[in-house]
């Protein structure tokens, strides 16, 4: 291949500034130094490399701080217009592990919805900041509402069922919620961020500390990917939090979707990305038909064809994202309908578009790429995982409920 | 409906061994597999949770069914001389793929070579009496190998119609009453260590394309020269060990070619089509569970607090879902039936090309609908989808290698086109 990967893969160079190109290539030489080039050795000592490989990122590069305001030490990648540049960092770590990328993705997203512009919520970043952006590598975990259980009728977010409460307690908040599925790390977080109803059943976003004693995880999930994040469905018993741990501001769920959409949309374009670099390798080097180059064989190339077009045109799709949330005053607010749907109809059409370039790739990879060796069906694994988290319930139902209701204007749905 | 036995299926075709078999086996899954079966994938290399399932359904102290295909006066069941072989397998494919398709193609595969000599109208006496004590007298499960994809080209040697065997680098020569074989050959499901007996496709003259040069040959795993490597760690499929294997200079007698020239070619493309009807029953099963879980799972759980199931949107989805594996139960019994024809004067031969493009083209499509429909049903639970413990995620990972093998998804592509369009450079 003669052409590097942002020259295949477009996208609108212009919505990043050359600072932050720097630390996007920063983030670049420790996905090909620390995990793309020794895959072999990563997937052997998977666990405990992936917590030593996480610190080079957030502690010695500094990405645990991205999102926070220059006085709490961070790189003041905190206004909308820094949206591109973030996901850009999303699609390196994502092309070296999704794992790492989901983790820092909600990760990101949490803070975005405490730090960003014009929300910055300074008492509270002042609260979480030093405990949870410091020298010490600390682990977030977001959960959003999904299904219900027959029998038991919840508040709602949009059709989904909000399993949390939050409610007036004393001079704070007490938070209550039973067997709630994160999206990521249940089993180790430092900080959980739950969409709660209140007591009008209005949604809110709390924030608990993963070292209450009223936090109670259930054993660590073996799931298809993302494994290395380590999650477990948490119970809430009565959890007592401060007040300004509760954000309650309109459209703070939405806003969390918003952002949730755009990174892990980052992340697994990245993935898909590195897919393709694999995928095309193996093009080179395999034979058909007694001799013929693989990628030299018309049905095999319009298959890779398949794979470089999803991708291509996710990262496409992912930037149009960005460039909508880097801008409010041309598009809305991040909680606003227009927005909060447009991430939604892009963030599953990347996820959808991503599964399906490994899925085609595969095809043509056969055994090889079945078997753990050849480190692609990690991938495949990684993507499915997020796909199925971020569709929450019901595949792409809810999804479809909310762009009719902003297409449509439906009322009952 | 109500319960997922009640998913079409051609009844006038059905073995009438078919509520037998499905009975027996069911109780062995239900009792053997499916409490076990999440902790399949970490016993991949060991198989020490896997093995004793294995012995229950195959060996003499279980089930007994890895000598269904041996004649009755070798000790087997007489299913390779029915008029439902095709049919059966489809049975014992689809039930045991139920559970785990793994351990349903590892328990087939084991079928798939000896197919070659005791499938009428080619069965092969005095090989079959060789072989019958192996799988007929014991109390163990014992597994054998169709020793084909080679490490260069894949699943090219599977494309016989176009290449001839001139792709096959493994070699065979004969030596006095002997024939010598070298050769290497990659990923053969039931190696890894697990194959007491190999059959291997080889050529007796390196870049030949006249089937008079292709040859299968009967290899015991124990006979001079056979190394086996140990077994990949894959994506899923645990219970089906795939390996390397290497023949260096590997002597076996004469009589152990399965059939001789020419004929070797014809029996080789024979069982290609056991293979398409074996794959569409591994996802079938699967599909039969999936349905199972589902059911549970959309009627249980709500969306706008409402059961999923009635949800009109969530509705439209699960019952593509159900459809579609309706239509794949059919197609894969048609499938089967076409093979069951094989003798019938309005059949065709189980080698031409009208069984194998009709039955490439239907295993492409069965496959393609069953990942399909598993990577929906994981977004249908949302974020339960990708859990172990609610058994869909595993089927999704396992039936992905039933699409990708036996020459892929573009092998099947091309096969049928050449028989439907008549292609003549493909």
């Amino acid at each position: 291949m003669n052409k590097t990967l942002d020259e295949l893969f477009v996208y609108p160079k212009e919505l990043v500034d050359e600072e932050s190109k720097r630390v996007i290539h920063l983030v670049r030489q420790w996905a090909d130094k620390e995990i793309i080039s020794k895959r072999q050795e990563y997937r052997e000592n998977y666990e405990k490399l992936f917590i030593d490989k996480s610190k080079t990122l957030n502690l010695t590069i500094g990405l645990q701080r991205l999102i926070l305001p220059e006085e709490h030490g961070g790189f003041s990648w905190n206004k909308p217009a820094n949206a591109p540049s973030i996901v850009s960092i999303l699609t390196e770590i994502g092309r070296a592990d999704a794992a790492i990328g989901v983790v820092s993705a909600v990760k990101y997203t949490i803070f975005a919805a405490i730090t960003m512009a014009p929300n910055l919520d300074k008492a509270l970043c002042n609260a979480l900041a030093p405990v949870y952006c410091a020298e010490e590598l600390k682990t977030l975990s977001l959960i959003l509402p999904s299904m219900g259980n027959v029998g038991q009728n919840t508040p709602l977010f949009l059709g989904r069922s909000i399993r949390a409460t939050v409610e007036p307690e004393g001079d704070g908040y007490a938070v209550n919620g039973k067997d709630l599925r994160p999206i990521n790390s249940g089993a180790i977080a430092d900080l959980f961020c739950v969409v709660c109803a209140d007591k009008t059943d209005k949604p809110c976003i709390a924030l608990v500390p993963g070292d209450d004693v009223n936090v109670v995880r259930g054993r660590t999930l073996l799931e298809t990917g993302l494994n290395a994040s380590s999650n477990a469905d948490v119970s809430f018993n009565n959890v007592k939090i401060p007040k300004s741990y509760v954000i309650s501001r309109k459209g703070v769920v939405e806003e969390i979707y918003t952002w949730l959409n755009l990174l892990l949309g980052g992340v697994s374009v990245g993935t898909g990305m590195n897919f393709f670099e694999m995928v095309g390798d193996w093009s080179e080097t395999r034979t058909i038909k007694g001799g013929y180059m693989m990628k030299e064989n018309p049905l095999c190339a319009s298959v890779l064809a398949d794979v470089a077009d999803e991708v291509f045109t996710s990262r496409l799709l992912l930037y149009g994202l960005a460039q909508i949330i880097s801008k409010p005053n041309d598009w809305g607010q991040n909680c606003s309908q227009m927005v909060y749907s447009i991430s939604q109809i892009i963030g599953s059409k990347i996820q959808q578009n991503v599964i399906r370039a490994i899925n085609r790739g595969l095809e043509l990879m056969g055994s090889a790429g079945y078997s753990k060796e050849w480190h692609v069906e990690k991938h495949w694994r990684d993507v499915k995982t997020i796909q199925s988290y971020l569709c929450g319930v019901g595949a792409e139902a809810p999804v479809k409920m909310d762009t009719a209701r902003f297409f449509y204007d439906c009322k009952e749905i | 409906m109500k319960n997922f036995d009640e998913f079409s299926k051609p009844e006038e075709y059905i073995s009438p061994m078919d509520k037998h078999f499905r009975s027996v086996l069911r109780k062995w899954a239900a009792k053997e597999v499916m409490p076990f079966r999440r902790k399949y994938d970490e016993d991949w290399k060991t198989h020490h949770l896997i093995e004793p399932a294995f012995d229950k359904l195959m060996g003499n102290k279980g089930v007994g069914i890895q000598k269904a295909l041996f004649p009755p006066e070798l000790g087997g069941w007489g299913i390779g001389q029915s008029d439902y072989a095709f049919t059966v397998a489809c049975t014992l494919a689809e039930e045991v793929g139920r559970a785990d398709t793994a351990m349903a193609v590892a328990f087939m595969v084991t079928y798939w070579p000896l197919t070659t000599i005791l499938v009428d109208p080619h069965v092969n006496w005095r090989l079959a009496k060789e072989f019958a004590p192996m799988f007929c007298d014991t109390e163990k499960a014992v597994f054998a190998a169709n020793a084909m994809t080679e490490p260069q080209g894949g699943a090219d040697i599977e494309n016989m119609e176009i290449l001839g065997g001139k792709t096959v680098r493994t070699t065979a020569r004969l030596n006095g009453d002997e024939w010598v074989i070298n050769g290497h050959k990659l990923w053969p499901t039931n190696t890894g260590g697990v194959a007491k007996l190999f059959v291997v496709p080889c050529t007796t003259k390196l870049g030949s394309h006249d089937p008079n040069d292709f040859a299968l040959i009967f290899v015991p795993a124990d006979a001079k020269g056979v190394t086996q490597g140990g077994p990949y760690e894959k994506a899923g499929m645990a219970a089906d060990k795939n390996g390397d294997i290497w023949f260096e200079d590997v002597r076996v007698p004469s009589w152990y070619r399965a059939h001789g020239p020419g004929m070797d070619a014809q029996v080789f493309r024979e069982i290609i089509p056991w293979g398409l009807v074996g794959s569409m029953g591994f996802v079938c099963g699967a599909m039969l569970n999936l349905y199972e879980i589902l059911y549970d799972f959309v009627s249980t759980k709500t969306y706008n607090n409402q059961p999923l199931k009635e949800n009109d949107a969530i509705a439209g989805i699960i019952g593509r879902i159900a459809g579609d594996i309706d239509i794949c139960r059919i197609l894969t019994y048609e499938g089967a039936r076409m093979g069951d024809r094989r003798n019938k004067p309005y059949g065709y031969p189980i080698y031409s090309d009208e069984v194998v493009g009709k039955l490439r083209n239907l295993k492409d499509f069965v496959s393609d609908r069953a990942v399909d429909i598993f990577g929906k049903a994981m977004d249908i639970l949302g974020t339960y989808g990708a859990d172990r413990e609610y058994d869909i995620e595993k089927h999704w990972r396992d039936i992905k290698i039933i699409q990708l093998w036996m020459g892929g998804k573009q092998l099947c592509q091309m096969e049928a086109a050449r028989y439907f369009f008549n292609c003549k450079t493909l």
